[in-house]
């Protein structure tokens, strides 16, 4: 029967050319979508889990820093570092800012960290050093890429000419990105030099982190403080909330579309072949054999598409990089599998939706 | 064969009627037929376009239901069986020859074969032994890979016959089994269903319109718009009470 459904698929090739091509572009936006996902999944909360950090103190109600304001006084720095168990407090401030280089102006978030303190600056540094001194600025390695600056590059923040000393990675959260500076020239941008957007706190060896939290919140009432974990977790969970219903509801469509291509091809099949079928059910074939017939044009149809979509990903996601650098698109074999799996799920699910056309195709239909 | 030895009949037919009735005012296609039909005998149904010859050959493979009137397959009422079970006994002990072959053109000659030994379970090995000597015994071995359209008419008539005994049919039926072939081809197609009959001990029902059919016939049954107007056993005499 496998060979009948090759033969059957072989016999309208401009059908069979058509119909791996469309479901080979749902299946391609699957994979792109799984795979900018994933990138802004990691961009988003890299900062988060690369930073050593035992303890992100925050805002009272503030719960993350990607769709969270928190703004707290550095003096409240100092109340923390009075804490038994704290060996470092080091005051990290956010803040949306617009950078020009000449005639192009664009957005990053912008991280104003203390570099002595060795916490808040970028998780990974792909070219460069860490910022030293006011005058400087780590970027995104896409939004760098995107505005065509490198290290030694200058560029205008709020009338200050920053020079690009590194190059940072895990920083693209895909609808923005990440900068760094020190924390003093953040302060200044904004004009409240006391103020800090989190306190991120590490911890002697053998400090107790939730007494030491029981201890914050109780001395520190206006302040709310996790651990890494939950505090990383809730920032995932943020991101997902904004993220995933957009994916969900164009993988959904990516899902109707390759099902009902699918499935018009395998009716078509049938009714096309409806003689073979009335001929084999005459003979006595059972049920399954031609259920199976059909499913295996499926599988194949599936299979075919995904082999298609393999070779058109990744070349184009080199395109998309090129054409548009903050996009930033990351592949595993796992999201690969997973997809091609779902493939072939939807591709059984369209083969049960055509079979029910065998139940209208009679024995007597092959008859005289 | 005396009354006393014979077997039971495969296929009993008990004053089969069946009526169309497809918008326009109905058509008995088979008015109150009866026959029985006994392993090893060749049975043949004799008459025009339009007798009823394909709708009774329908009622006797199971593939259709009498408006009234009864059929027993192996003293089996057809009623009594479920859509299962009548794809399980065409399966298993049915084989059908049609007048246009009705071979899957997507299947080689070998995979025809083969497909209606898939039907009853046989294992790759043994359908594929089966197969080569079923067509190698058809004389049409040499064939196995090709498509049916590229086949003559006589050759497609000998794999759609080793296509319908592929299963050790007890029944086999053949539709104007003839009609598609020339006349050499056509005596070689019914040499072929006869033996099935003596030397396997199938019962076969074959309907025609071509008279030289009768000489291999056991007994004849001539349709006249349904009905069954004459019944003759292979000696030609008029069996009892047959003449209508």
């Amino acid at each position: 029967m496998v060979r009948y459904a090759l033969r059957v698929l072989r016999g309208q090739p401009l059908r069979l050319v058509l119909t791996v091509g469309g479901v080979s572009l749902c299946v391609v936006l699957m994979f792109f979508l799984l795979a900018v996902y994933r990138g802004a999944a990691e961009g988003s909360v890299d900062y988060i889990r690369q930073n050593p950090a035992d303890l992100w103190v925050l805002q009272k109600n503030a719960s993350n820093i990607l769709r969270g304001s928190s703004l707290v006084s550095s003096a409240q720095g100092e109340l923390l570092s009075r804490l038994p168990g704290v060996r470092t407090v080091a005051s990290v401030l956010f803040l949306l800012q617009t950078v020009r280089r000449g005639e192009e102006a664009r957005t990053v978030f912008l991280a104003g960290y203390e570099p002595d303190k060795g916490l808040g600056g970028p998780p990974r540094l792909a070219a460069g050093r860490h910022v030293r001194s006011d005058d400087e600025i780590v970027l995104d390695r896409s939004f760098a890429r995107k505005l065509g600056l490198g290290l030694g590059r200058e560029l205008d923040l709020q009338g200050h000419r920053l020079v690009v000393v590194g190059i940072s990675r895990g920083t693209n959260a895909f609808v923005i990105q990440y900068a760094f500076v020190t924390l003093r020239l953040a302060r200044s941008l904004i004009g409240f030099p006391g103020l800090t957007t989190c306190f991120l706190l590490l911890l002697d060896e053998g400090a107790d982190p939730v007494r030491l939290q029981e201890t914050i919140r109780d001395r520190c009432p206006g302040l709310e403080v996790y651990d890494q974990a939950t505090f990383l977790g809730n920032n995932v969970r943020e991101m997902k909330s904004g993220f995933l219903p957009l994916l969900y509801t164009v993988a959904a469509i990516g899902v109707v579309v390759l099902t009902a291509i699918l499935s018009l091809l395998l009716s078509v099949n049938i009714l096309e072949r409806r003689r073979d079928f009335a001929i084999l059910k005459t003979l006595g074939s059972p049920a399954r054999l031609l259920w199976g017939m059909v499913v295996h044009q499926a599988l194949w149809m599936a299979s075919a598409s995904s082999l298609v979509a393999l070779g058109i990903f990744f070349p184009l996601l080199r395109v998309v990089e090129r054409i548009s650098p903050e996009v930033s698109a990351k592949s595993s074999p796992c999201q690969v599998v997973g997809v091609i799996l779902a493939v072939g799920l939807m591709s059984l699910l369209s083969a049960l939706v055509s079979t029910r056309r065998l139940r209208r195709i009679y024995h007597w239909e092959s008859l005289p | 064969m005396s009354a006393s030895l014979r077997p039971e009949p495969i296929v009993r037919l008990d004053r089969a009627t069946k009526v169309f009735r497809t918008g326009g005012p109905p058509t008995t296609a088979v008015n109150g037929v009866s026959f029985e039909a006994f392993p090893g005998e060749v049975l043949l149904l004799l008459g025009p376009s339009g007798s009823g010859k394909s709708t009774l050959l329908s009622l006797a493979a199971g593939l259709s239901r009498p408006t009234s009137g009864f059929v027993h397959l192996w003293g089996k009422r057809l009623d009594a069986f479920t859509p299962r079970e009548l794809q399980r006994l065409r399966a298993e002990k049915v084989g059908l020859v049609f007048q246009t072959f009705w071979l899957v053109d997507a299947l080689t000659v070998r995979e025809n074969v083969e497909v209606v030994l898939r039907f009853r379970g046989c294992r790759r090995a043994e359908r594929k032994a089966r197969t080569r000597l079923l067509l190698e015994g058809m004389k049409v071995g040499h064939l196995a890979d090709r498509f049916p359209p590229r086949l003559s008419q006589g050759e497609k008539q000998r794999v759609a016959v080793a296509r319908a005994v592929a299963n050790g049919a007890e029944l086999l039926i053949a539709d104007e089994p003839t009609g598609s072939l020339e006349t050499s081809q056509g005596l070689d197609i019914i040499r072929l269903l006869h033996a099935q009959a003596k030397d396997r001990g199938s019962a076969v029902l074959v309907a025609s319109h071509d008279l030289r059919l009768t000489e291999y016939a056991d007994r004849t049954l001539h349709l006249v718009d349904g009905s069954v107007v004459r019944d003759e056993n292979r000696a030609g005499s008029l069996l009892a009470g047959s003449l209508i």
